[in-house]
């Protein structure tokens, strides 16, 4: 499916070539667990601090630097605190994650135990979709092969270190892959946000310090203490640097899952990882970040690079790096309608102007299938996605209200088009 | 496909409770946290690996066994799309129809699968083999179109393939 080089050039896939990887033997005939083992000799602090100069950012897709985040966690090692690795992934477009552990559940593991280490949590779960039940038996099997190793459970290989892991699968629903939405889902409830502050880091599951963070976040740690900051660093650029996992998905010959250094330019991506685009036809425009980030324009598309300051530059985000490319037969009136159903559907309800404003950006496109949109109704959109933003507890509204107004910045006409032209008509 | 049991869903009147195996493994579940609320999820994934899908008697056991109250499992049902308040049938089949596979059909997949099977939203068929859900990102755009059958990913699928695909179920 890909070039075999790009398997062995960078960090978090290059294990992906190994046969059997998945296996806790094979895993750690390739070097596997060494670090963790190398690492509880070394002051958690150390671990920390080395995180924080690797300049890693949490790779869900809001970009926080992840050493930040765990700098404001508590350092009382007594105290009860829990690590929770997102691997909800739910962000339409997004599929790296589930290809990572599919193949490599230790590398996970490994970063897991580690950064347990140095955050001094007792127990962690790997929230993981519910969709993706192949993957949590993966995990599962994997976990079972650390506790047997005497990686995980009471006094870890004789370091007075107790460290659980346990999968914990979700039952289909986009919002807990935010983090408090997670949360509120791990305690047995409704998948809804909670107000932030208090931020999980201080007050999470049951009351608890928590730190959430990402599958690819949790498995940069495990590269990043075996390689080195400084070696994580040779990749990316000052503020973004590292590698990232992208996937893609839509009009290329070659769709999947690359990991390239941050900053490879979204032309490189497409013409070079994913073989160009499919039937050799022209390229209209491409979402960068997943289905909540303003798509990109084919003028856009062919000069951005795929960091975190580069694409908000140009308007838009880097969110989970799932990147859906489009040719020039695709409707963006389609894709938009597409992606208004998703938000409508799966807001939580809590908050008024996320509950009713994702379902009234909906209705225009259920009235143009009617046949009664008018081409006006464009205006409405903009300004009821505008009168959403930073109104509600989460991201959610947002991640509706983004995308229309991308859309309507870049595809205004067409859309006018689309919706005073219904089918009915 | 994992669960191969042929279990005939639970209707009015029969009582639910856990066959040994699972009270067993609902035991396990509950030693992996520190409250019995957060078991809620595993345990209502038992439920319908037992049931395929949670009558109301289900909810009344498992609310005494929990001792969680009816109506806060309730709303957890309802509010996550993989948990089944009303029956379906032995096979649940999730046809994704967001962005990139509705880009591939995946719309006209789902559509065309209701009009084959004659049937509706999760409505078991006639024959109670299937239940088919129109579902958001499976997280598998590289699969576009694609498919969950129980809970194998079906990639690349056409409306053809997936009658087919459909008509070899049990």
């Amino acid at each position: 499916m890909k070039d075999v080089a790009n398997y062995k050039d960078y960090a978090l896939l290059s294990y992906h070539h190994i046969p059997g990887v998945n296996n806790i033997e094979v895993f750690e005939k390739a070097g596997g667990y060494e670090t963790m083992k190398a690492c509880f000799d070394k002051d958690p602090e150390s671990i920390k601090e080395e995180v924080k100069l690797s300049g890693l950012r949490g790779r869900g897709g809001a970009g926080f630097p992840t050493g930040m985040k765990w700098g404001f966690f508590s350092k009382d090692r007594a105290a009860k605190k829990y690590l929770l690795c997102n691997a909800d992934e739910s962000e339409p477009g997004t599929f790296k994650d589930r290809y990572l552990v599919e193949k490599n559940p230790h590398i996970l593991i490994e970063g897991m135990i580690i950064s347990a280490w140095a955050l001094a949590t007792q127990k962690g779960y790997i929230y993981i979709r519910g969709e993706f039940h192949q993957q949590a038996v993966t995990l599962e099997k994997a976990i079972k092969e650390a506790y047997a190793k005497g990686y995980l459970g009471k006094n870890i290989l004789g370091k007075g270190f107790d460290f659980d892991l346990y999968v914990h699968r979700g039952a289909g629903a986009y919002i807990c892959g935010e983090e408090t939405g997670m949360i509120s889902s791990l305690e047995g409830k409704k998948g809804q946000p909670k107000l932030k502050p208090p931020f999980p880091a201080i007050k999470g599951y049951r009351g608890y310090p928590t730190m959430v963070n990402n599958v690819e976040s949790l498995a940069a740690v495990s590269w990043i203490m075996r390689h080195g900051a400084a070696a994580y660093k040779q990749w990316g650029t000052e503020k973004s640097p590292g590698t990232k996992l992208f996937s893609i998905s839509g009009d290329v010959n070659k769709p999947g899952v690359i990991e390239v250094p941050l900053s490879t330019s979204l032309k490189d991506i497409i013409e070079i990882h994913c073989g160009g685009m499919r039937n050799g036809k022209k390229l209209k425009a491409v979402i960068p970040g997943g289905s909540s980030c303003p798509i990109f324009d084919a003028e856009v598309s062919n000069v951005v690079k795929m960091d975190y300051e580069d694409v908000a530059a140009k308007g838009s985000m880097l969110g989970s790096g799932a990147i859906i490319v489009m040719d020039e037969t695709r409707n963006m009136g389609d894709v938009l309608k597409w992606t208004l159903e998703f938000y409508h559907h799966e807001s939580c309800g809590q908050c008024t102007p996320c509950r009713e404003g994702t379902g009234w950006l909906e209705s225009v496109f259920k009235r143009r299938d009617k046949g009664t949109a008018k081409k006006s109704d464009i205006d409405l959109l903009d300004k009821t996605a505008s009168a959403m933003r930073g109104q509600t507890i989460c991201a959610l509204a947002d991640a509706a209200a983004m995308p229309t107004q991308g859309m309507i910045k870049a595809f205004r006409e067409e859309l006018e088009t689309y919706v005073s032209a219904s089918p009915k008509k | 496909m994992s669960d191969t049991k042929k279990t005939t869903p639970t209707t009015s009147g029969e009582t639910f409770e856990f066959n040994a195996a699972n009270l067993a493994t609902y035991k396990e579940i509950l030693t992996r946290y520190d409250d019995v609320e957060s078991a809620l999820l595993p345990t209502l994934h038992l439920v319908q690996e037992q049931n395929k899908w949670i009558p109301p008697q289900a909810i009344t056991y498992i609310s005494t066994l929990m001792s969680i109250p009816e109506i806060k499992i309730k709303e957890v049902i309802s509010f996550y799309d993989m948990f089944y308040d009303v029956p379906v049938a032995r096979n649940m089949v999730q046809v994704c129809t967001n962005i990139s596979c509705s880009m591939f059909g995946g719309r006209e997949i789902y559509q065309g699968l209701l009009k084959h099977f004659d049937t509706g939203y999760l409505t078991p068929t006639t024959d109670g083999r299937i239940s088919l859900q129109k579902m958001e990102c499976l997280g598998a755009c590289e699969l576009a179109p694609c498919m969950r059958v129980n809970d194998e990913y079906v990639k690349n699928i056409d409306l053809a393939a997936a009658i087919q695909k459909l008509g070899e179920l049990r």
